[in-house]
């Protein structure tokens, strides 16, 4: 009994080391639950490897001052998969290899980040609206994004401190798009938000929920996967859609150049594009699937979940944020550091 | 004769090529890169440039590095004032208690500083512990809205980088050969001129290095002010950090840490001066 | 001083400096995922934390490197500042520039040049690299603490033990290193909690294999602080207080 246990240890430890049978997944924290990685490696004898990051930033730099580092599947948003895919970073997939790719919903393939899915697959994806607390404000009394201008929100409002949604609010605001390049816009919604500055309370760069949820902020603008645990959490607390356009964000699976277990990576995005493992992620983590065979086989009060699932005609209306190159980029920096100094 | 050299050859050389191979040489790559042009899809282009400097010559940088100093200098004093009468009367303790009381004052930080920020909003927000206490006394009638303010980063900041003031300062000060005070005394100088005039000078070493372990970090460090302030403001770490992680642009990034790296050098040796001359005068 | 009043000063820097940390065990037992606010007592943060084996190799990780990086830091920090205050030697200025740079330059841009180096050196990232970098953002604290004792013992004291015949690898070790443990046993503490608490630098350097507590709570951090990383630090901190005790226990009996 005692040395069949240490074969088995042995033979775990065998399978850490053999090169071939390893993936090293490099991602947000607790974004693939416990579970899932389990089951992966118990159906596939692949050990895997899960180590996270905090930011696309921190992934971006990593992967670009070592392109040799060693990951085989990263989790970035939408926004930098364009980039990294323009630059030259990602492996691009074939397809072919992925039959699951048929659970996805069309609705989220195929958008102007990544034509054709050619180096990314949806991983899960949600919203970006305003929460607001009926305690305090009427929600039916909010309705576009200018309504986050009210003199009654003074030193109320929370947003996210990340520098894109940031200017998306001010942008969507005035109609643009939320990907403009065009320097007098940004200009314009830089002036725009200078605005708002009065009312923001703070600049959130992790930790939302509880802040809502404890009421040290009473409006704010959140991602729909916070949002569904600060309404759990806080009956008061409500998720409204804007009239004005909706932001949807998806963070996407993709293969790193330079990948050590290329096949491993296919086997771990077919894998987990399974309707039933995708379901197991979206259900532990509260956030959106874009696997429809998946959300189709979840309990209705789930599909029906306004926050996690908002109906069709608002999700046609949405805007993705895609990378601007650059020198935009830079021009947005120049405005969102003049943004917080006049704070 | 031979062992000895050997010993001045050994220690010397193993943090001098360390400190080589692992400090300087990472240094000089930022110098490099600092004068380079920032590239479009590479990170670097290989030309030589100037550009990274001039550009910092402008009202944003100028405020954004004002305003650091203000708040690092801020934390400084805040540390030395609450950590000085600390390391001294830590310092006269019987030498069990004194360990002890080190320990006591080194374990708080053994854990994360991530998790004992949020645990200062616990106790800073609205609903919190502070605002509680102070209601039930009566000692105010509204709460007061402290959290997401530059005060909650600043206290976030003396709490976090008190012990770098502290272990300094104790380092020097427990050598100290306290009969010297009493001697002092017995000549008639009062507890306030004996303290000043021998104590202080003999653990400035302890001062110096403690203000530079303070001071120093205090410039750069980012997330306190982002979790505790509110992120309302930008302070240099967050123009460094942004340059980098942001802005993609590592050229710049680099400069501006080479002028902070430059411009602290130059405090530091002013003060050095100015030190050197008031020791030569006290004796 | 006045004792009382030396007394009770102590006892308010105490009181300030351990509420965050009584604050936080309190809430690793607070009955609510996400809230700041009170709900009721549960132990199942912890439960939860302890099947959790993945948590606890990181943990066991982390352990390693800082205790690893910190003995070796002070060591090497050690002999540099006993080299820089006994010695006059080429490139003295250098090495006290080096040590004052290492000080001033931001965490992320030292990451950022140690992940290109360790890239140019052709070293794979892991444990190796975060060891290294560790060591080395460690060594300047060492040296500055450590120097700061020093200066201002009495240079002629070596002299007289060598004219006694002592090499100076004997007066190193009987003479310097016993008349500097407080400066030691301080630097290493700070070069410990400097290590345990790093998250900038370590995001850098650290590979696919092998993660510590810093950046998984940094990361976790991200979904906000649940009791349940409440409970980690709980039990992280009961963990290194009891080593501290048990090597004092050690430390002592020798």
């Amino acid at each position: 009994m005692r040395y069949k246990s240490l074969i088995i240890l042995l033979m775990l430890i065998g399978m850490a080391y053999s090169q071939n049978n390893v993936i090293n997944i490099y991602n947000w924290s607790a974004y693939t639950p416990k579970s899932v990685i389990k089951l992966f490696t118990k159906q596939t004898g692949i050990h895997v490897n899960y180590t996270t990051y905090a930011s696309n930033e921190e992934l971006y730099e990593k992967l670009k001052a070592d392109p040799s580092i060693g990951y085989d599947i990263i989790v970035p948003s939408s926004y930098f998969v364009q980039r990294m895919a323009k630059e030259g970073m990602l492996e691009k997939l074939d397809l072919k290899q992925l039959p699951n790719l048929k659970n996805i919903n069309p609705l989220l393939l195929n958008k102007p980040y990544d034509p054709g899915n050619q180096y990314s697959i949806p991983y899960l994806w949600g919203t970006t609206s305003i929460i607001v607390n009926n305690k305090y404000y009427d929600p039916k009394t909010i309705t576009t994004w200018n309504d986050l201008w009210q003199q009654r929100f003074y030193n109320q409002l929370l947003l996210n401190d990340d520098m894109r949604d940031v200017f998306s609010i001010g942008l969507a605001a005035l109609g643009y798009s939320i990907n403009t390049s065009d320097p007098e816009q940004i200009k314009q919604a830089y002036l725009k938000l200078r605005q708002l500055m009065p009312n923001v309370k703070l600049f959130s760069s992790d930790g939302a929920i509880p802040i809502m949820l404890d009421e040290d902020a009473t409006i704010g603008v959140v991602y729909s996967g916070d949002a569904e645990q600060m309404t759990k959490g806080n009956k008061k607390l409500r998720y409204v859609y804007t009239k004005s356009g909706i932001i949807i964000w998806i963070d996407c699976m993709s293969i790193p150049k330079n990948a050590p277990h290329l096949a491993n990576a296919y086997k771990f995005i077919n894998f987990i594009m399974q309707p039933k493992i995708a379901k197991m992620i979206s259900m532990q983590l509260g956030y959106s699937s874009p696997n429809i065979t998946a959300v189709h086989g979840m309990p209705n009060r789930i599909q029906n979940n306004m926050i996690m699932y908002p109906p069709q005609n608002i999700l046609a209306h949405g805007q993705t944020e895609g990378y601007l190159g650059k020198a935009t980029q830079a021009l947005y920096l120049h405005y969102w550091e003049l943004l917080k100094i006049s704070g | 004769m031979m062992s000895n050299r050997l010993f001045k050859i050994i220690a010397i050389n193993i943090i001098f090529i360390w400190l080589a191979v692992l400090a300087l040489l990472p240094f000089i790559m930022v110098v490099v890169a600092s004068f380079l042009q920032q590239g479009d899809e590479n990170l670097f282009n290989w030309h030589l440039t100037v550009i990274n400097y001039t550009q910092l010559i402008n009202p944003i940088f100028l405020h954004i590095f004002w305003r650091s100093l203000v708040v690092s200098v801020i934390t400084t004093i805040l540390c030395l004032a609450l950590g000085y009468p600390f390391a001294y009367i830590l310092a006269q303790l019987s030498e069990k208690l004194r360990l002890a009381c080190l320990f006591l004052i080194i374990i708080p930080f053994w854990t994360s500083s991530l998790i004992r920020s949020y645990a200062i909003i616990t106790i800073l927000k609205t609903q919190g512990l502070l605002n509680q206490l102070l209601l039930t006394l009566h000692l105010i009638h509204q709460p007061l809205h402290i959290l997401y303010t530059q005060y909650a980063s600043q206290v976030g900041l003396v709490y976090s980088l008190l012990p770098f003031m502290v272990l300094p300062l104790y380092a020097t000060l427990e050598k100290f050969d306290w009969r010297l005070v009493d001697a002092a005394r017995d000549l008639g100088a009062n507890r306030l001129r004996a303290f000043w005039q021998i104590v202080v000078p003999i653990s400035a070493p302890g001062i110096i290095a403690g203000v530079m372990l303070v001071l120093l970090p205090a410039m750069t460090l980012f997330y306190i002010p982002e979790i505790l302030g509110g992120a309302k403001s930008i302070l240099l770490g967050n123009l460094i950090k942004n340059q980098f992680l942001e802005g993609q642009n590592w050229p710049l990034g680099s400069s501006i840490s080479i002028v902070l790296t430059f411009f602290m050098a130059l405090l530091i040796g002013v003060y050095w001066k100015f030190n050197k001359n008031k020791k030569q005068v006290l004796i | 001083m006045n004792k009382s009043l030396s007394a009770s000063y102590l006892a308010f820097i105490y009181v300030i400096l351990y509420l965050p940390i009584l604050v936080l065990i309190v809430f690793s037992f607070n009955n609510s995922m996400f809230s700041g606010l009170w709900h009721g007592a549960t132990l199942k943060w912890y439960r939860e934390l302890f099947h959790d084996s993945g948590l606890q190799v990181i943990a066991i990780h982390s352990l390693i490197i800082s205790f690893l990086a910190s003995t070796v830091a002070t060591f090497i920090g050690l002999l540099g500042a006993v080299a820089l205050f006994k010695y006059q030697f080429f490139g003295k200025k250098l090495l006290n520039g080096v040590v004052f740079i290492m000080i001033v330059i931001p965490d992320l841009v030292l990451g950022i040049a140690f992940l290109i180096l360790f890239h140019a050196l052709n070293i794979s990232l892991g444990f190796w690299t975060l060891l290294l970098a560790h060591i080395t953002f460690c060594i300047p604290f060492v040296v500055v603490t450590i120097l700061s004792r020093i200066t201002g013992t009495d240079k002629n004291l070596f002299e007289a033990a060598k004219d006694l015949g002592a090499n100076d690898f004997i007066v190193f070790s009987k003479i310097i290193v016993p008349m500097l443990i407080p400066g030691i046993v301080a630097a290493w503490l700070l070069s410990f909690t400097l290590s345990f608490d790093d998250v900038v630098i370590s995001t850098f350097v650290s590979g696919p294999d092998f993660q510590i507590l810093p950046l998984y709570i940094f990361s976790q951090v991200k979904l906000g602080v649940t009791p349940e990383l409440n409970a980690l630090c709980s039990v992280i901190l009961l963990l290194t207080v009891v080593m501290a005790l048990i090597a004092q226990m050690v430390l002592k009996k020798k």
